[in-house]
């Protein structure tokens, strides 16, 4: 097996979030992934990058768009005990975005500290 | 002997599709032990009975239905994302029947998560 890190990898499995909340089905597709994956007591991480910050904006509201509203169901995750919920630094500063604008309970990472901790996982599915 | 489970979410018509097949193929070879595919988000188009592709192209749907009855690959398929894109293996009544191919294994997304807790490794395409 051939690893990205320079390191064993320790975590499980990683969902890298990489589109915007609406434009697709991608996002509501990865969280219902991760919810399965938390009901089976094998919590992910939770990766957003590039457009997938997009989806942590708060108080965005798909229903005024006639879209389901699957991001209130970020607010269930700790349900789940999914808490490792990361967020690159330089997706938000090119989108003019800043953690204040982020739903709660994100850590937000710089380019390095974000693809280390992504490559500390054994799997990664992106969507 | 190493564990693979393929994750695929993309359609028949991909050539990303094609490349997934190769990348089965190459490693059933090479003696890797393919514990199953999962398809999910449009990969799910890979399992529809009437989809047919122009003759001389890559024939996705027939190459997975080799590697299933060749070499007992699992094919399990996302039933939430397959209803939504109008596959159905229910026959609710006399109009509707199954247009799904019955290699294909109807799982939920808990199929997947089996797979990544058993395998070694896990390849997306």
């Amino acid at each position: 097996m051939t690893n990205i890190s320079h390191s064993t990898p320790q975590n499980g499995i990683a969902l890298l979030n990489t589109s915007a909340p609406f434009s697709s089905s991608n996002a509501k597709d990865s969280i219902d992934l991760a919810l399965i994956f938390g009901s089976y007591e094998l919590a992910p991480s939770l990766f957003f990058f590039s457009d997938g910050v997009l989806q942590l904006i708060d108080n965005i509201d798909g229903d005024k768009i006639s879209i389901k509203d699957f991001t209130k169901t970020f607010s269930a995750l700790e349900f789940y005990d999914i808490e490792q919920v990361y967020v690159c630094e330089e997706s938000l500063k090119q989108r003019g975005l800043s953690k204040v604008q982020l739903i709660e309970n994100v850590e937000v990472l710089s380019n390095e500290q974000f693809s280390q901790k992504l490559a500390s996982h054994k799997q990664v599915l992106k969507f | 002997m190493t564990k693979l489970a393929v994750v695929v979410t993309t359609p028949p018509h991909s050539n990303l599709t094609t490349t997934a097949i190769d990348y089965i193929t190459n490693a059933i070879e090479l003696g890797v032990d393919v514990i199953g595919v999962f398809f999910y988000q449009d990969g799910v188009l890979n399992a529809s009975e009437h989809l047919s592709l122009p003759n001389d192209e890559y024939q996705t749907i027939a190459h997975w239905q080799a590697l299933h009855s060749d070499h007992n690959v699992p094919l399990f398929l996302c039933i939430t994302a397959a209803e939504k894109r109008g596959l159905s293996d229910e026959i609710e009544s006399q109009m509707s029947q199954s247009n799904m191919l019955s290699t294909f294994t109807i799982a939920g997304l808990g199929e997947l998560v089996e797979l990544s807790a058993k395998t070694d490794k896990l390849v997306q395409f």
